[in-house]
């Protein structure tokens, strides 16, 4: 079928998909008592002294799908309760917070997508030689590092002993800076914004603070791409149009590329989604080990302190922005591959 | 009438974890300009390890020990197993082609049939095809109007382009544009022109409606259409030896006659030698000139493909022919099974499953002799005896 | 008499695979990095089965998974005699912590993975036996599970069941079961269409009976194999959740926890920055090791069983 037609389908399936996302998010939320559940609706801390009127405005003492019902209608409102532990409503909270990781993540993305690629491929086209065993071995260094152990090592190094990368977004004089009235924050990503408004030491002071944070996440997912690519590399070498294209004559380059390469992506596409889980995982980690104030420090952060609206919050987000980029990994892989589009 | 291809005493060892196994133990044999030689022999016996040698492309961890390939090629009569990488790539796919088994692993599921085919044209025609841009784009510039500067403009730089492709395919400039997305869109005139041979190559090989074809991926082709399209990929530039290992095995009968009918077709209008690998002797009485026999690893015989039929020289090809089922006549298979090539039997391989083996069969291995065209490899007839 | 016969068509039937299993040994052996997995793990097996011996717990002491500390001086203390690996805040051993922390360790790892297992051979056996709409609802689900990151999920599941050991491990293990059920569900799929399949329905064998004794032993290896591949990863997440403080109560012996007392000490004062080394070191490493056996183990499972990276 044409392109377009998958792309249609597949948009179609999303809103399944997203209901399951909802409805799984609400079982959890039944796990707790129904005072706890009261927590999910209100917007303000005051509203809470008014309990009974809680369970009565949102059902909460009816059956479980009238409760489903209500619970949605919230959410679909942006209503996603309070969060005590940042003492702002839950949305409010998700809008604060998310730039943050935005910036870290558009600093990852690239590096881990285009180092992963590049050392699974050099790995797989020097099978058996020193480049593939240091590859080899990195990477599974890589994946076995505890991600919290990584940033922690990282900070004594860099922060504590040399002193040149600190954690935390800013440091405080930029700090200060950026609260001011002086600043236009327009999108509050702190190096698009400091370029913005012309400020460029503040863009190298929150460049400075994000390299550890990036190093960190992005050591841990490259080593998990660069082990897939390095296998759908070999298994595309071994194909009979690698053999064929050989035999035409092709520079090898064009052959490693052209085909094998080309053909090797494919299940690294699928493998972006499983990247986006990773850094969806990481950056809980990472953000908390560098105190790195983006979504994944208020998750964390408002599991502590039992800030259930906020993990709940976090967690229907969290599964949101997965099934969308799964979504787009899924046309960009029809897009790829002409095989798929037959559905 | 010359030789085009001579390949003398080919060694071929395969080293494994189970042992070394010997895959070619001494293969000989030649074949003559315009000729089709069609190599038969069981499942295993190295028909496509041969045919791979020659192409010097046999996979790790195989390694050719000994022996020489020769070939007529445009740079004379040269020894392709001496040759550096770069000067055998010029053969693949120019001069030397082949055409594999399964045309499904033979095509790039991700491209086109224009893709594929494409890139063995600009790889080895390039020249050819910038030139007839160069021309195209002198066209252009001559029918634009004075007033069009624009589109002049856009001519020059074009032509500037291709002349620099023609003299100095590295050079920055090239480079340059053809990474640049809007700049690549120099290459649609290229791309049009090389379009235009392969629809005409496609229509050469009978695929109906090439225009619609050409645009499709393989896996929306059958296993006949595949096929040709591989063959087509084969023939684009004219290869002075086409190694064809069984096309039409995993192809249907009546797709396999067409096939073979259309590989007539092909060398008696283009004068290109065949080298035909199957295990199907009757493929072979219909489209081959000669014939070699192999087994184990070794030729046993070659000889006119009418020759040996009639009259068979070595006790294996007397066997195979015994063994093709005919209605009326009572099965007949050969006694024992194709030797371990990790341990293979001493001197002549097939000693062991021979009628008529003599003692000195199991020690040496019997030397190619020449009887009158008609070559054996068999103690039998070796000098001194018949 | 039946016994030996039995014995004997076992042997016959079973020469292919023992013979498969003799190349894969060969293999194994020649693969260093496999070895050093396998010598990593069994090293700590004998750290966990030695706990006792090795860093006994005080005289009197209730439980011997929390760790054993004198005083609430929040300084850490550096590796000395009594403390062969320092003291963390408020003095916790990290000698003993470490120790018992391996039990711990191998506890989650094989509780989550073995009940994860185990679940999904019962569901993934029936959704891929029975098709149909069971099928199609038990994927769904999964699907569901799927689309949530692990860690997300299971921070927020913790967080319902109130932080303990055990919500972690039952966190893990709901989140875990959804990706070998799948396994098993294809594996059935596959063996399912077997011809031995059919006959032994034919002659009269109940659903239950063709499925553990024809389906289930064919489908189980691949399974175990992602299965013990995965004990590192669920270490790891076990590990991260304990840092971030919703694991054991503070004071249990485990890696995790030990490193996030050292949050605080990571910078030690101007002019010795690596002060305090051993508190996040120490445990950092045997989380790291312990991950990287199984993780080598792993790996060269998946290179040596893999059939078509097999040969050469």
């Amino acid at each position: 079928m044409e392109l377009k037609h998958y792309i249609i389908r597949r948009f179609l399936l999303l809103i399944p998909t997203l209901i399951g996302v909802t409805l799984l998010i609400f079982a959890v939320i039944q796990l707790f008592s129904p005072v706890e559940r009261a927590a999910l609706y209100i917007r303000d801390p005051r509203q809470a002294r008014d309990l009974p009127g809680i369970i009565k405005k949102y059902h909460l003492d009816e059956p479980v799908y009238v409760q489903y019902y209500y619970w949605l209608r919230e959410v679909l409102r942006g209503n996603l309760g309070y969060s005590k532990s940042v003492n702002m409503p839950v949305l409010d909270a998700i809008l604060n917070f998310f730039p943050a990781t935005i910036e870290l993540v558009l600093y990852s993305a690239p590096l881990i997508v285009l180092l992963g690629i590049k050392l699974g491929v050099l790995a797989a086209i020097h099978k058996d030689r020193a480049v593939d065993h240091l590859t080899r071995i990195s990477s599974i260094i890589g994946w076995s590092l505890p991600s919290f152990w990584l940033g922690i090592l990282l900070l004594a190094m860099f922060y504590g002993q040399l002193g040149i990368f600190p954690p935390e977004r800013l440091g405080t004089e930029a700090s200060v800076y950026v609260n001011s009235p002086n600043f236009i924050r327009y999108t509050k990503i702190n190096t698009i914004d400091a370029l913005l408004n012309g400020q460029l030491w503040i863009f190298i002071d929150a460049l400075k603070h994000l390299v550890l944070p990036v190093t960190s996440l992005t050591i841990q997912i490259v080593a998990l791409i660069v082990r897939i690519m390095r296998s759908s590399m070999l298994e595309a070498l071994n194909k009979g149009y690698v053999l064929a294209a050989r035999a035409k004559g092709l520079e090898e380059r064009d052959v490693i590329y052209k085909h094998a390469r080309k053909n090797a992506l494919i299940p690294v596409f699928t493998v972006t989604g499983i990247l986006l889980a990773g850094m969806l995982t990481g950056v809980i980690i990472t953000e908390t080990v560098f105190n790195y104030k983006g979504i994944g420090y208020w998750a964390a952060h408002a599991a502590t302190q039992l800030d259930i609206p906020a993990v709940l919050g976090f967690a229907l987000l969290a599964g949101v922005i997965f099934v969308l980029t799964n979504l787009i990994v899924d046309i960009l892989y029809a897009y790829i591959d002409p095989r798929v589009r037959l559905g | 009438m010359r030789k085009i291809l001579e390949v003398q005493d080919l060694l071929l060892r395969f080293y494994t974890y189970e042992g070394v196994v010997k895959a070619l133990e001494g293969v000989n044999l030649h074949m003559i300009e315009g000729e089709s030689l069609g190599v038969v022999g069981e499942t295993g016996c190295g028909k496509t390890m041969t045919g791979l040698s020659i192409l010097s492309l046999t996979p790790s961890p195989g390694r050719i020990e000994g022996g020489r390939i020769f070939f007529q090629s445009d740079e004379g009569w040269v020894d392709i197993l001496s040759l550096d990488e770069e000067t055998v790539r010029r053969i693949r796919g120019r001069e030397i082609s082949m055409i594999f088994q399964e045309p499904n692993a033979a095509l790039n599921p991700l491209l086109t049939v224009e893709e594929q085919i494409s890139e063995v044209l600009i790889q080895h025609r390039r020249e050819e095809f910038i030139k007839k841009v160069l021309n195209a784009i002198e066209e252009d510039l001559q029918k634009t109007e004075r007033k069009a500067l624009s589109r002049a403009f856009i001519y020059k730089i074009e032509k500037k382009i291709y002349e620099n492709m023609l003299k100095n395919p590295k050079s920055l400039l090239v480079r340059v544009f053809s990474k640049t997305p809007i700049l690549r869109r120099y290459q649609n005139r290229l791309r049009k022109e090389v379009r235009r041979e392969v629809v005409r190559i496609l229509k050469e090989i009978k695929i109906p409606d090439p225009e619609r074809v050409v645009d499709m991926y393989p896996h929306e082709l059958s296993g006949g259409m595949q096929q040709r399209v591989v063959i087509a990929m084969a023939l684009a530039c004219n290869p002075k030896l086409l190694i064809s290992d069984e096309p039409t095995t995993n192809l249907d009968v009546t797709v396999e006659a067409q096939i073979l009918n259309l590989i007539k077709e092909l060398k008696s209008k283009f004068g290109s030698s065949i080298l035909y690998i199957t295990h199907d002797m009757g493929v072979v009485a219909e489209i081959c000139d000669r014939v070699a026999v192999m087994y184990a690893g070794s030729v046993c015989e070659i000889a006119d493909v009418f020759e040996i039929f009639r009259n068979p020289l070595h006790p294996y090809t007397k066997a195979l022919l015994e063994s093709i089922p005919r209605p009326g006549k009572k099965f007949k298979s050969i006694e024992g099974t194709v030797p371990n090539l990790v341990n293979p039997p001493p001197g002549c391989r097939f000693h062991p499953r021979c009628p008529k083996a003599m003692p000195i069969c199991a020690k040496v291995k019997p030397d190619m002799v020449n009887i009158d065209g008609h070559f054996v490899a068999c103690h039998l007839y070796r000098k001194g005896r018949k | 008499m039946w016994f030996r016969l039995g014995i004997r068509r076992f042997k016959r039937e079973a020469e292919p695979t023992i013979r498969e299993l003799k190349f894969s040994l060969n293999r194994i052996k020649s693969s260093p990095l496999s070895i050093i997995g396998i010598a990593i793990i069994l090293f700590f097996m004998a750290i966990a089965i030695l706990a006792p011996v090795l860093a006994p717990p005080p005289k009197g002491w209730r439980d011997p998974y929390m760790i054993p500390h004198e005083g609430w001086d929040p300084t850490p203390k550096p590796p000395s005699a009594e403390h062969p690996f320092g003291t963390t805040q408020h003095q916790y051993d990290i000698y003993y912590g470490c120790i018992w922390g391996t039990r711990t360790a191998f506890y989650v790892g094989f509780v989550v993975v073995g009940s994860g297992v185990l679940i999904s051979l019962v569901v993934g056996s029936i959704a891929g036996y029975y098709g149909g709409v069971i099928d199609e609802v038990l994927m769904r689900l999964t699907d569901i599970i799927f689309a949530f990151p692990t860690l997300v999920l299971a921070m927020a599941l913790v967080t319902a069941f109130g932080p303990s050991l055990e919500s972690v491990i039952k966190a893990l293990i709901l989140v875990s079961w959804p990706s070998y059920a799948r396994v098993i569900r294809g594996e059935v799929l596959s063996v399912k269409q077997n011809d031995y399949v059919e006959a032994a329905k034919s002659i009269g064998c109940s659903d239950f009976r063709v499925i553990v004794r024809h389906v289930l032993p064919n489908s189980i290896f691949p399974l175990l194999i992602m299965a013990s591949l995965d004990i590192g990863a669920i270490v790891l997440t076990e590990a991260a959740l304990s840092f971030l403080g919703l694991g054991p109560p503070i004071g249990f012996a485990d890696w995790g926890q030990m490193i996030a007392f050292s949050r605080n000490w990571i910078v030690g004062p101007p002019g010795d920055p690596y002060k305090y080394w051993y508190t996040y070191i120490i445990p950092g490493l045997f989380i790291f090791i312990f991950v990287l056996g199984w993780n080598l183990l792993g790996d060269a499972f998946r290179d040596i069983l893999d059939p078509t990276l097999r040969r050469r």
